[in-house]
């Protein structure tokens, strides 16, 4: 029914990483890898194979470079389970081997690969989805992570203080530690500890010499202009990634704020629950204060998890599509990007603009305008306090930092080469294998003017010369006409006509030219940049309460160091058409 | 939905990932390989650490690729169980359920030493010997499994009844006949009261029984619905799966006619009854409406299920909106629209499956997303697959939009109908067309004349593409559409898109015709072309040419049953003087028809003939130019047009009959129908597989409702007693309403809470075993109702196929 029967990974370049069999004699994986790639490079998630026996259903996910495989063949399953299933898998794996997942990581611990592997799922059904619960069950030597977490130099080191610390009080805490006084009889095994975790998501008896609380919100843009600037679309899709490092059973309270928006909509929870639209939470959230406070109280697991997941609509709720409002400017992004196509003599050039959006500029006030340039250098220009403001700042949220711009233009498959890039500031290349031009510019050379970039592209040699003659075939010379004003000229023919374009043919194919070149033009450009320190939702968070009252096995004394982070990311995010 | 992988993967820029694989990309680093003796000394060490690196070397063997043989440690590996170090179980554990088909002689060896385990102080340790056992793919052991479980499912620790549960799967697939004991033990654990026992219990009985002993499930029904919230993801799916089979099964569909409820309007026409009359005597079908009532137990189940749209796991939430979607379509629905509109933001793997099933939802009940119309605006980095899905969507919610919004999605499609890939271009040409067929006139029109427009472009593709589908809308209507062919004709003289040139001589032959029988003279406009086309014939392709012969042959037709019937009317009506003439001309007309068709190539010089026998009577000018037009074709290159033109010539020969050719020529052409690419999806249950790759997978099929009164009998559904009254106790002392886990959890961390076990698992056993034997007449009426209800489905799904063919058949005619 729902089983999973076995998980293949491979590695960046389709070599067999491992294979588990959970239940069932699955198609082999390098039976199903040739048909997996014999389609088209997005590959769908889920592939039918009738031609196998038995027919399988592919389910394949792509998780930093690595593929992971989950072949079907029994009856009907529901894809999104195995698909989520995969992704367990793979956040399971990466709780464990540490951020990103390489090849090699895997490759160095296939027995605690195979104990996941073997614990996620139970001959095939799935009964443990909790990366951070895992730990009480699966057997680490510390030695292993430690090398791990040591050599290769782990970014998301959730687990590294718990087993780092050398002290007694670390050691017989963490669930992956395994105890040696001695001769080892006395060996402490966390699972004797306890009879399981009381919190399904959380592993038991954590400890931690430092205690720590991090929250990264993270916001992916999503906008799309139409050709006259006006916005169709723009939404930022946020996610909540918490990181708690506090020993004990911690019980938090998280409580965030709109900075402005949704006002007049009720209490903070009420506005808060108007901008946050359709969210979704990690288990641990109560679901009932969410809905009566508009505060996320929760007991989190231990380490890095997704606390939350959100969307907020940037144009507002009750936009009309009439409205002035619904402009660029008005959105506070750090850029914009503006594009011309047609241009030069014969049609064949384009310009790309990037610019600094011209705020509307109705909320901002002459002091918050004048603060800001104090804030931030002089670049400040007047903007609405949601907005982003410009500076040199190291990424906090007082002078966000902003990396490099890039503008991606796609060009039809026709376009046989682009002759000249000529940037203003940044650089500028054309990428003939995915037929793009790609054009850099770091954030500070990028100033309050702008940035262009022109380029001259060249199609596919047929159409150059005197192309324009032939592919106007012999019906040019019979014109008829059916109008039914001018019944008497209709019937006047080709001789008169044909006179009249012979007359005129270096504007013929003038105009044949710019026509042509008309489709060789970009119908679209992208921009991506990630700005730090900055939400284009305007959200911020407002406090992290520990609850010393409800919370468990942590000193009263205890005040946990809070880490705020917020990032706005644009992966060619922000779309123009033309 | 929500993976912090992804997450991960955002904050930490692309840099730090190359830079690690290229730390990483040499040669892949593993433990120096050790030969086997000395592995086997290893697990044969004293000391832990040792035993437990020859296991680890095994299991690396194990896994590698190409995979080792570790066949022969067998023994060795199983000598290590022996050994009182917990820390090396999981990889024997590991290695033996690998191994055990293998070499099942072997395996048996180290049933005894997993036995005492199950009796092990440590609870975590009793599940793993238990979860093992089970796994163990040796037929033999089934009995000792089954004995193994029915002791773990009266285990006080929670882990082991969770274990028991999942092993219960296993010792089915094992052996079968021991269905009956599982069917028991699971019995029992569906009415546990830890929540996470319960869930997998859920979930082994959907892999267990199906759909088969729902009886089982009466009894924990309210239970079960009210613990939904608490399971983790993977129990949820099952119970939310098990539970819409269920609902369909014992509530049967109760509705009520009940006069249209009295919406605002109707109360202001009643207001102003007496200022309008006329509406009045309408009230006879519309004002009534069927009601469904809901059983209390259903409504329970579907509130229950509510905060689930809440949760990170997209399957849940594409689970709760298929039950809204089967079960209570009006009242839930709405609110499951949202979340499903939240799944487009995931990875992308997830959000193309989850558009499949939007469009499916969409297709039922396409209103509901038209707030969220801005959610399937294209982008031009998604993939192929994506964008025709939300192009399918974005067409299925054009007729309920505002007008408004109708023109931004028109602009949209227009957009992408000139990009540079021909696959969007066809794919939104299409989408216009699908748009162009809503009810409302003026926005079809809009579309009509947006797809007339493309007909400039220089795109021979998107000209071609435009083409069809106007040909298409105009067949679905003629007659409004008679000025459109014209204006198509006049395109003629600048389209170079042979498919485009071609569908509008076509058009032109079947509906431009009729234009002239108003003027009174024949042929009109189609004549008109007709001449136009033969002059520039050797320029045309095949295609066209083809077409032109084609469309002579029509007006030609036309023009001799148009002449047929004046010279009927004139016989009728002008009675005397003219009945002497006209049969003479009919003659001399016939003897000259004769002449070209028995010898086309003297045609010119018959005709000279006969214009000069007659002196006055020439020959009329569509004949001339059939004649023409025949003798192009007669010259053609390709034979399947010269094959034709003769057809038509041996059709046309005789002018007084035509029947026979108008049977052939005029028959009216059956419409075309482009229904919603996912159309044919449509009987796939939401959230299948089958839904997404388009062919039935033998998946469970949803019942449908249950004939009211042969239902199972609602006092099935009242509990036992007790255990209703503890978990329902623990609810009220948390918040009313949507209670998460983790509040439930903070009282049993409470000093002295503790998670309390199951103490009465033997009496449960005895209790429920009372109940089986009372209840199995019940099960029996349930058989015969599900294998009716089988059949009728079946019936149903091959009437949609034949309708379905037979649309396919008329999409192929033209």
């Amino acid at each position: 029914m729902s089983a999973i029967e076995a998980v293949h990974i491979f590695d960046e370049h389709n070599n067999l990483l491992l294979t588990h069999t959970y239940t069932g004699r699955p198609s082999p994986p390098l039976v199903l890898l040739p048909l997996y790639l014999q389609h088209a490079a997005p590959r769908p998630s889920v592939l039918y194979f009738p031609s196998l026996h038995p027919p399988t259903v592919l389910y394949s996910i792509v998780q930093d470079n690595l593929l992971f495989f989950s072949p079907s063949s029994g009856n009907d399953t529901e894809p999104l389970l195995v698909l989520e299933f995969l992704h367990r898998v793979a956040d399971a794996l990466e709780e464990f081997l540490g951020s990103p997942l390489l090849a090699s990581k895997i490759a160095a611990n296939y027995d605690i690969v195979a104990q996941i592997l073997a614990e996620v799922a139970d001959a095939g059904t799935v009964c443990h989805g909790e990366a951070n619960a895992l730990r009480d069950v699966v057997e680490t030597e510390p030695g292993v992570l430690n090398n791990l977490l040591g050599k290769v130099g782990l970014p998301g080191n959730a687990a590294v203080p718990g087993l780092q610390g050398g002290g007694p009080l670390a050691m017989s805490g963490s669930g992956g530690g395994i105890q040696r006084t001695g001769s080892g009889l006395s060996a402490l095994q966390p699972a004797q500890t306890a009879q399981g975790s009381a919190i399904p998501w959380r592993r038991n008896n954590v400890k931690h010499t430092s205690n720590e609380l991090y929250v990264d919100i993270v916001e992916t843009l999503s906008v799309t202009l139409a050709p006259s600037g006006r916005l169709l679309s723009a939404f930022a899709y946020g996610s909540i990634a918490f990181t708690s490092k506090v020993s004990g059973v911690p019980d938090l309270l998280l409580s965030l704020s709109t900075g402005g928006k949704g006002a007049g909509m009720g209490n903070r929870g009420d506005q808060l629950r108007a901008v946050m639209e359709r969210t979704v939470f990690h288990p641990c959230v109560r679901l009932g204060r969410w809905k009566t406070e508009g505060v996320l109280s929760f007991v989190p697991p231990d380490g890095r998890f997704a606390l939350c997941g959100y969307e907020v609509d940037l144009l507002g709720p009750e936009v009309t599509l009439t409205a002035g409002k619904s402009t660029y400017g008005s959105l506070g992004l750090p850029a914009g990007v503006e594009i011309t196509v047609g241009l030069g003599s014969s049609g064949n050039e384009f310009e790309v603009r990037l610019t600094q959006p011209t705020t509307s500029g109705g909320g901002a006030s002459i002091a918050t305008a004048s603060l800001q340039s104090n804030l931030s250098g002089g670049s400040g220009i007047g903007s609405r306090s949601s907005s982003y403001k410009p500076g040199v700042g190291t990424g906090d949220s007082k002078a966000p930092s902003l990396d490099k711009f890039t503008v991606r233009v796609p060009l039809p498959t026709a376009v046989r080469s682009v002759t000249e890039l000529r940037p203003s500031k940044g650089e500028a290349h054309w990428n003939p294998v995915d037929g793009s031009v790609e054009w850099r510019v770091a954030a500070k050379d990028f100033g309050p003017l702008g940035a262009v970039l022109r380029c001259t592209i060249q199609g596919p040699l047929a159409a150059d010369g005197d192309g324009a003659g032939a592919v106007l075939n012999g019906m040019t010379a019979t014109t008829y006409d059916y109008n039914d004003d001018e019944p008497a000229s209709a019937y006047q023919t080709s001789d008169g006509q044909e006179k009249q374009s012979n007359g005129v043919p270096a504007q013929v194919s003038r105009e044949a030219k710019v026509e042509k070149s008309r489709e060789l033009m970009p119908t679209s450009t992208t921009l991506s940049f990630s700005v730090k320190g900055w939400l284009a939702s305007g959200l911020r968070v407002e406090s992290l309460l520990l609850d010393n009252k409800k919370s468990r096995g942590l000193g009263p004394e205890v005040k946990p160091y809070k880490g705020v982070k917020y990032l706005t990311v644009s992966r060619e995010g922000i779309e123009l058409r033309c | 939905m929500e993976s912090i992988s992804r997450i991960s993967s955002l904050l930490e820029t692309a840099r730090d990932l190359t830079l690690e694989a290229a730390r990483d990309a040499g040669p892949r680093k593993s433990t120096r390989p050790l030969p086997a003796p000395q592995i086997k000394k290893l697990l044969d060490s004293r000391q832990e650490r040792e035993v437990l690196d020859g296991l680890r070397r095994i299991i690396a063997m194990q896994y590698a690729n190409p995979p080792q043989a570790t066949l022969t440690f067998f023994p060795a590996v199983l000598k290590t169980l022996s050994h009182p170090y917990p820390s090396t179980r999981p990889l024997v554990y590991n290695y033996l359920i690998h191994h055990a088909e293998l070499d099942p002689d072997t395996a048996l060896l180290s049933i005894n030493t997993i036995q005492k385990s199950l009796s092990d102080s440590n609870p975590r340790v009793r599940a793993m010997a238990l979860k093992t056992m089970a796994g163990i793919r040796v037929p033999v052991i089934s009995q000792i499994v089954s004995l193994a479980i029915k002791k773990g499912v009266s285990d006080l620790s929670p882990l082991v009844r969770k274990a028991a549960a999942l092993a219960c799967v296993k010792c089915v697939r094992l052996d079968e006949t021991t269905r009956p004991q599982v069917e028991e033990y699971l019995a029992v654990l569906l009415a546990d009261k830890q929540y996470y026992v319960a869930g997998a219990a859920v979930q082994a009985f959907m892999e267990v029984c199906s759909t088969e002993r729902l009886d089982l499930i009466h009894p924990v029904y309210r239970r079960l619905c009210r613990m939904v919230v608490d399971m983790d993801e993977w129990g949820q799916l099952a119970l939310l799966k098990l539970m819409t089979l269920y609902a369909r099964r014992c509530f049967p569909r109760q509705t009520k006619r009940t006069k249209r409820a009295q919406t605002r309007e109707q109360k202001a026409r009643d207001f102003y009854e007496d200022l309008e009359p006329e509406t009045q005597p309408q009230s006879s079908e519309a004002d009534y409406e069927e009601i469904s009532i809901a059983d209390p137990d259903l409504t329970l189940f579907l509130t229950s299920i509510a905060p689930l749209l809440q949760s990170r796991t997209s399957a849940v939430i594409l689970a709760v909106a298929r039950a809204y979607l089967y079960l209570g379509p009006s009242t839930h629905l709405p609110a499951a629209i949202g979340p499903l509109i939240a799944l487009l933001r995931s990875p992308q793997d997830i959000q193309q499956v989850a558009l499949h099933n939007m469009v499916q939802v969409c297709l039922a009940q396409p209103s509901l997303f038209v707030p969220y119309y801005r959610h399937f605006l294209l982008r031009s980095t998604e993939a192929p697959n994506t964008r025709g899905l939300k192009l399918e969507v974005l067409t299925l919610i054009f007729p309920s939009c505002t007008p408004e919004i109708q023109s931004l999605l028109l602009a949209e499609l227009e957009h992408f109908s000139r990009s540079p890939d021909p696959a969007l271009v066809r794919e939104s040409v299409r989408a216009i067309g699908r748009c162009a067929q809503s009810p409302n006139p003026t926005s079809s029109r809009r579309c009509l004349a947006l797809l007339l427009n493309q007909l400039h472009s220089s795109d021979d593709n998107l000209v071609g593409e435009a083409m069809q589908v106007i040909r298409h809308l105009i067949q679905r209507s003629p007659t409004e559409h008679r000025k459109t062919v014209i204006r198509l004709a006049k395109n003629l003289d600048h389209l170079t898109s042979a498919t485009a040139r071609a569908g509008i001589v076509w058009l032109v032959g079947e509906f431009a015709d009729g234009a002239g029988d108003e003027v009174g003279r024949s042929g009109g406009v189609a004549a008109d072309v007709w001449r136009i086309l033969a002059k520039g014939y050797a320029g045309e392709g095949e295609e066209v040419r083809g077409q032109i012969v084609g469309l002579g042959a029509k007006v030609y037709l036309r023009w001799l049953n148009q002449r047929k019937k004046e010279k009927e009317e004139k016989m009728t009506n002008g009675a005397g003087g003219e009945l002497l003439l006209s049969p003479t001309v009919e003659e001399n007309h016939d003897g000259e028809e004769r002449g070209f068709t028995e010898d086309a190539l003297t045609d010119q010089s018959a005709a000279n003939a006969a214009q000069q026998q007659e002196g006055k009577e020439t020959s009329h000018p569509i004949e001339l130019l059939w004649q023409h037009t025949l003798l192009l074709a007669r010259y053609t290159p390709s034979y399947h047009l010269r094959d034709r033109a003769r057809l038509y010539r041996a059709l046309l020969a005789i002018p007084s009959s035509t029947e026979l050719a108008s049977l052939l020529l005029l028959a009216p052409k059956p419409v075309p129908q482009a229904p919603s690419p996912s159309e044919s999806r449509r009987e796939y249950l939401l959230g299948s597989a089958s839904l997404i790759v388009g062919e039935d997978l033998r998946g469970v099929a949803l019942p449908e409702w249950v004939e009211e009164g042969r239902e199972p009998d609602a006092g099935l559904r009242d509990e036992a007693g007790d255990g209703l009254a503890e978990y329902v106790g623990q609810r009220e002392s948390g918040r009313a309403g949507t209670v998460s886990a983790g509040e439930r959890l903070d009282g049993l961390l409470a000093p002295g809470g503790g998670v309390g076990p199951a103490k009465k698992g033997g009496r449960t056993l005895d209790a429920w075993l009372d109940e089986e034997e009372g209840k199995e007449s019940s099960g029996e009426s349930e058989g015969s109702v599900e294998s009716e209800e089988a059949t009728s489905t079946e019936d149903e799904t091959e009437e949609e196929s034949e309708s379905e063919s037979e649309s396919e058949e008329a999409g192929l005619v033209k």
